[in-house]
C-alpha cells in the first residue's frame, strides 16, 4: 500500500516538476549515458524523513530529468538494515533497483548480520557524501578541548559519559574507541537511538560529551549552546572552521573513519553500467538544488566511482574489523 | 509578539495557503484513517509536493496534515476496533463499545470535536510556553524517562477490567514481548530468531492483530446476529450540545496533559492519551462506565493525542529538537526549504513559528468540518452486517500490516497476534495492559539501563533528582492505591460473610 502511494506520489511529482520545468522554458538538461529501462527503485533502510532519505529525495529532483525516468523511493526499514539489503540483493543487476548505504551497513555485516550478508553480496557503485563525526560539549562545560577531555578522563578513570548514536560497536562508538586507544584513556559510552535524543541529553546535562554530524548540530553551534572539541577527519569542516581535527590536537586516528552515504546494487552488475550510474548520480549532484541542500546540511560531496568505492568499502571493513576486535566485539 | 502573530495570520490572505491547509487536512484525515499509515508517513509523502512551494505555504499544509492524521486514527478505532496507531488505542477502549451500542455517530462526533478543542487549547499554550517549557523538558534525562514510563505502566492497574491477576499477567506478557529485538546498548540480538525481529516486534501489526483480527474471529464465531442499528447523526440542531458541554473539564485537563507530555521529546501522543484516559477515569463521576462505552473516555484520549501535536511542536520550534517522529520528518521538510529549525528560528524566520500557531488555530475549524462531514458517512459503516464487516476488517488488517513495512513479515506477525488476541479475550485477559507494556517496556528498559550507565552503576540517579523522585512516588501510589482498595474490599467481604468478627 505504502509502495503504491509512494509510487503515485513520486510519479505525480515527476510529472508536476516536469511540467514546471517545461513551463519555465526548459533549462539545459545534461544527457547521461545511463538510460534505465524503467522507473528506478531506490531502496532505503530508513523510514521516510531520515537524513539518508532526504538525500535521495533531493537528488531525485535533478537526476530524474537527466535519466528520463522517475525515481521511486522505496522505504524498507527494519531488521537493522537487513530488510533493505535483502530487497537489493534479490533484484536483477540491471540498475533499476539500487540502494543507499551508510557506514552502518559495513559494521552490521561484521556483527549482527554476519553470515546473512557480506560485502561480496553487493556491487558498490558510488560514494556521494562524506560526513565526518564531531565531538562537542555544552558551552558552559569545563571541558574546552580534546586535551581537557583526555585529562579529565584520566583523572576520573572512565567516568566521562559520551553520548552518541547506536549501541557499542556502532560507527560513532568505534570512532570513540579510536580516540580511546590514541589517547590511552577510557570513556563511558551511552548509546542513543536518534540524534535529537543525543542533543536533548547533552543540553540537559545528562551526558558530558556528544557525538554527531554537522547537519543536525549546526544550529546549536550557531546559537552558541555547544562548542566543538574536535573533528574526526582529514581536514577541518568548512561549516565549522574553528574546530580543529583530532590530528591537529595530537591524537592520531584513522581519518577515513567518516560517515559515508553511497549507492549500491545487487552483485554481478556490469562494471560499465555501474560507471554509468555513478556518473549520472555525480552529475546530478552538481545541480543547484542539490548543492544548496548539501551546503546547508554541512555534508561533503564525495565522488568515488565503482572501482574506488569498492576498494574503500573493503578498506573500511578492515578498519572496522580491527576496531571491533580491539573492543572485544568479534568472536 | 502580537505583531508577529498578526503576520502569521496575515499569511492566510494568500489563497494558496488556504488551499494548502485544506489539502493537508484532507490527506491527513484519509491517511490517518488507514491502519498502517500514519502522520509521519503522511508528512513524508507530502514533502515532495512542497519542493517548489513557498516555505509558509508548505509548512501550513504539513501542520494541517499532521493534526488531521493524528485525529484520523480515531475513525477506525471507533468503528472497527482497529486503532491504526498506538495513540488511538485508548480511543478504541470506549469508542468501539459505543459503536456496538449503536452510538457510532455520537462517538465520532465527540472524537472530532474534542480533537479540535485539544488542538485549539494546546496551540494557545504553545504560543506562550513553547520556549520555557522546552527548556524545562531538557531536564528529563534517562532517570526521569524511566520514572515517567513507570508512571504510565502503573496506570495499567487502574485500567485493568475485572481480575487484577489477569491484568498483571497481561502486563507481564507485554513486558516480555518488549524485550524482543536488538539490545539497544550492546547490540546483542535477544529472542530474535530471524533478522526481521532485530528492531523488536513491529507495533502496527501487533495492534492490528490483537484488536482488529481478534474481533474478526469473534464476528466469525458469532455468525449472523441481529445488530443494534446505529443511530444516524442528524443535523447540528439535534446534537447533544449539553452532553458535549459537560465534557469541558475532561477535555481541558486532557489537553493540558497531552500538551505537556507531548513537549517531552521521549514521550508522545500514545503516552499522552493513556495517561489522560487514566486521569479521566480517576476523576470521573462514573468511572465504572470506562471501557464499556464512556463518552468521557473517547474525549480524554482524543483531546490528549491531538494536544500532543502542539506539544511536539514546542521543542521543534524552540530548540530544533523534534518532539515526535512526525516532527522529525518535518525538520527534514524545513531544511529542504532552507530553513533551519532551532534556537535561532524565532529571530531569523519568525514567520515560520507564527504561521504554525496560526495554522493550528485556523486548521481546527477546517479539520472539524471535514471530520463532521466524514462522520455522517462513516457512521453507516457500523451498520454493515457482521459477516461483511469481518471480511472488510480482515482485508484492512492484511493490507495495513503489509503497508507498514512493505514486506510479508508484518503480515505473519499480525496473524499470530490475531490468534493470540482471540485466545486471550476468550480467557478474559485484558488486552490494554499488553499494548501499554509493549509501548512503555522498551522506553523503561532502555532508559533504566542508560541511567545506570551514566551513573556508572549507582542507583543514586533514581533518588537524587527531585523530578525522578516525584514521578516514582506517583507511580508507587498508582500501584499501591488500587491494591489497598482491593484488600479492603476483600476484608469487608469477609466481615460481611462472617458477622461474628
Amino acid at each position: 500500500m505504502s509502495f503504491n502511494l509512494f509510487k503515485a506520489a513520486r510519479a505525480f511529482t515527476a510529472v508536476a516538476s516536469f511540467s514546471v520545468v517545461a513551463s519555465l522554458g526548459s533549462p539545459v538538461v545534461a544527457e547521461t549515458a545511463w538510460k534505465p529501462s524503467g522507473p528506478v527503485n531506490v531502496v532505503m533502510h530508513t523510514k521516510p524523513g531520515g537524513t539518508a532519505d532526504i538525500f535521495i529525495r533531493t537528488l531525485a529532483q535533478s537526476l530524474e530529468p537527466m535519466i528520463g525516468q522517475p525515481i521511486v523511493v522505496v522505504n524498507a526499514p527494519g531488521a537493522g538494515g537487513a530488510t533493505q539489503m535483502a530487497h537489493v540483493s534479490q533484484a536483477k543487476p540491471d540498475g533499476v533497483t539500487i540502494g543507499i548505504n551508510t557506514m552502518s551497513h559495513f559494521t552490521s555485516m561484521l556483527t549482527n548480520l554476519k553470515g546473512t550478508f557480506s560485502v561480496d553480496d553487493f556491487s558498490w557503485i558510488a560514494s556521494t557524501q562524506e560526513d565526518p563525526i564531531i565531538y562537542f560539549v555544552r558551552t558552559d562545560s569545563e571541558i574546552k578541548s580534546l586535551s581537557d577531555l583526555v585529562a579529565k578522563a584520566k583523572a576520573s578513570s572512565g567516568t566521562i559519559n559520551i553520548g552518541g548514536f547506536g549501541p557499542v560497536g556502532s560507527m560513532q562508538h568505534l570512532g570513540t574507541a579510536m580516540l580511546e586507544s590514541a589517547a590511552g584513556v577510557k570513556f563511558n559510552w551511552v548509546g542513543f537511538d536518534s540524534t535529537p535524543d543525543i542533543m536533548t541529553a547533552l543540553l540537559g546535562g545528562h551526558v558530558d560529551v556528544g557525538v554527531s554530524n554537522l547537519g543536525p548540530t549546526a544550529p546549536f553551534f550557531e546559537s552558541k549552546r555547544i562548542i566543538g572539541l574536535g573533528v574526526l577527519g582529514e581536514k577541518r569542516l568548512n561549516g565549522l572552521p574553528d574546530v580543529p581535527t583530532f590530528g591537529e590536537q595530537g591524537y592520531k586516528v584513522d581519518t577515513s573513519w567518516v560517515q559515508v552515504r553511497g549507492v549500491f546494487g545487487p552483485k554481478d552488475m556490469p562494471l560499465e553500467l555501474q560507471q554509468q550510474i555513478a556518473d549520472a548520480i555525480h552529475e546530478a549532484m552538481k545541480a543547484k538544488t542539490y548543492q544548496d541542500y548539501a551546503r546547508s546540511t554541512g555534508v561533503i560531496d564525495s565522488w568515488m566511482g565503482p572501482k574506488e568505492y569498492d576498494a574503500f568499502v573493503r578498506d573500511v571493513s578492515k578498519i572496522a574489523t580491527k576496531q571491533l576486535e580491539a573492543a572485544g566485539l568479534l568472536q | 509578539m502580537i505583531e508577529n502573530l498578526l503576520s502569521g495570520f496575515s499569511a492566510f490572505g494568500d489563497p494558496l495557503v488556504w488551499l494548502s491547509l485544506i489539502f493537508g487536512s484532507l490527506v491527513g484525515y484519509l491517511i490517518g484513517a488507514i491502519p498502517g499509515l500514519g502522520p509521519s508517513l503522511g508528512v513524508a509523502l507530502l514533502i515532495p509536493f512542497t519542493y517548489g512551494l513557498d516555505p509558509v505555504v508548505s509548512i501550513v499544509g504539513l501542520v494541517a496534515l499532521y493534526a488531521a492524521a493524528e485525529y484520523g486514527g480515531a475513525i477506525t478505532a471507533i468503528l472497527i476496533n482497529s486503532p491504526g496507531t498506538s495513540a488511538a488505542v485508548a480511543t478504541a477502549w470506549d469508542g468501539y463499545p459505543l459503536s456496538q451500542q449503536g452510538k457510532a455517530g455520537e462517538a465520532l462526533l465527540v472524537s472530532i470535536v474534542t480533537s479540535g478543542i485539544g488542538i485549539f487549547i494546546s496551540a494557545l499554550f504553545l504560543l506562550f510556553t513553547a520556549v520555557p517549557l522546552s527548556e524545562f523538558a531538557l531536564r528529563f534525562g534517562p532517570g526521569e524517562y524511566f520514572a515517567l514510563a513507570l508512571v504510565g505502566l502503573s496506570l495499567v492497574v487502574g485500567l485493568a477490567e475485572g481480575s487484577v491477576v489477569k491484568g498483571a499477567v497481561a502486563m507481564g506478557i507485554g513486558l516480555a514481548l518488549a524485550t524482543v529485538g536488538l539490545d539497544t546498548q550492546t547490540g546483542t540480538p535477544r529472542f530474535a530468531a530471524s533478522v526481521e525481529l532485530f528492531e523488536g516486534l513491529p507495533l502496527v501489526p501487533v495492534l492490528l492483530g490483537l484488536y482488529a483480527l481478534s474481533e474478526v474471529l469473534f464476528l466469525v464465531e458469532e455468525g449472523v446476529t441481529a445488530k443494534i442499528k446505529s443511530a444516524p447523526l442528524g443535523g447540528w440542531r439535534t446534537w447533544n450540545w449539553k452532553g458535549l458541554w459537560s465534557l469541558n473539564g475532561v477535555v481541558f485537563r486532557s489537553s493540558v496533559l497531552g500538551y505537556i507530555i507531548g513537549i517531552i521529546p521521549g514521550a508522545g501522543a500514545s503516552i499522552a492519551s493513556f495517561i489522560a484516559y487514566a486521569v479521566a477515569k480517576k476523576t470521573s463521576k462514573t468511572p465504572e462506565r470506562f471501557g464499556k462505552g464512556s463518552i468521557e473516555g473517547v474525549a480524554a484520549s482524543e483531546a490528549a493525542n491531538n494536544a500532543a501535536v502542539s506539544g511536539a511542536m514546542a521543542p521543534l520550534l524552540a530548540l530544533g529538537i523534534p518532539g515526535s517522529p512526525t516532527t522529525a520528518v518535518m525538520i527534514g521538510a524545513l531544511m529542504i526549504q532552507g530553513i533551519q529549525p532551532g534556537p535561532l528560528l524565532f529571530s531569523r524566520n519568525p514567520e515560520i513559528p507564527y504561521t504554525i500557531f496560526a495554522s493550528l488555530w485556523i486548521g481546527v475549524p477546517v479539520m472539524v468540518f471535514i471530520g463532521l462531514a466524514g462522520a455522517r458517512a462513516w457512521a453507516h459503516v457500523a451498520n454493515i452486517p457482521g459477516p461483511a464487516i469481518a471480511a472488510i476488517v480482515a482485508g484492512i488488517c492484511l493490507v495495513g500490516a503489509y503497508a507498514s513495512e512493505g514486506t510479508m513479515f508484518p503480515v505473519y506477525v499480525m496473524t499470530a497476534f490475531g490468534i493470540l488476541g482471540y485466545l486471550l479475550r476468550k480467557l478474559q485477559v485484558p488486552l490494554a495492559p499488553i499494548i501499554l507494556a509493549l509501548v512503555l517496556g522498551e522506553m523503561m528498559e532502555t532508559n533504566f539501563r542508560r541511567a545506570l550507565i551514566t551513573s556508572h552503576g549507582s542507583l543514586e540517579i533514581f533518588y537524587t533528582s527531585p523530578l525522578t523522585v516525584a514521578l516514582l512516588l506517583t507511580a508507587i501510589l498508582a500501584f499501591a492505591l488500587p491494591a489497598v482498595g482491593f484488600i479492603r474490599k476483600r476484608r469487608r467481604a469477609a466481615m460481611a460473610a462472617d458477622p461474628s468478627v
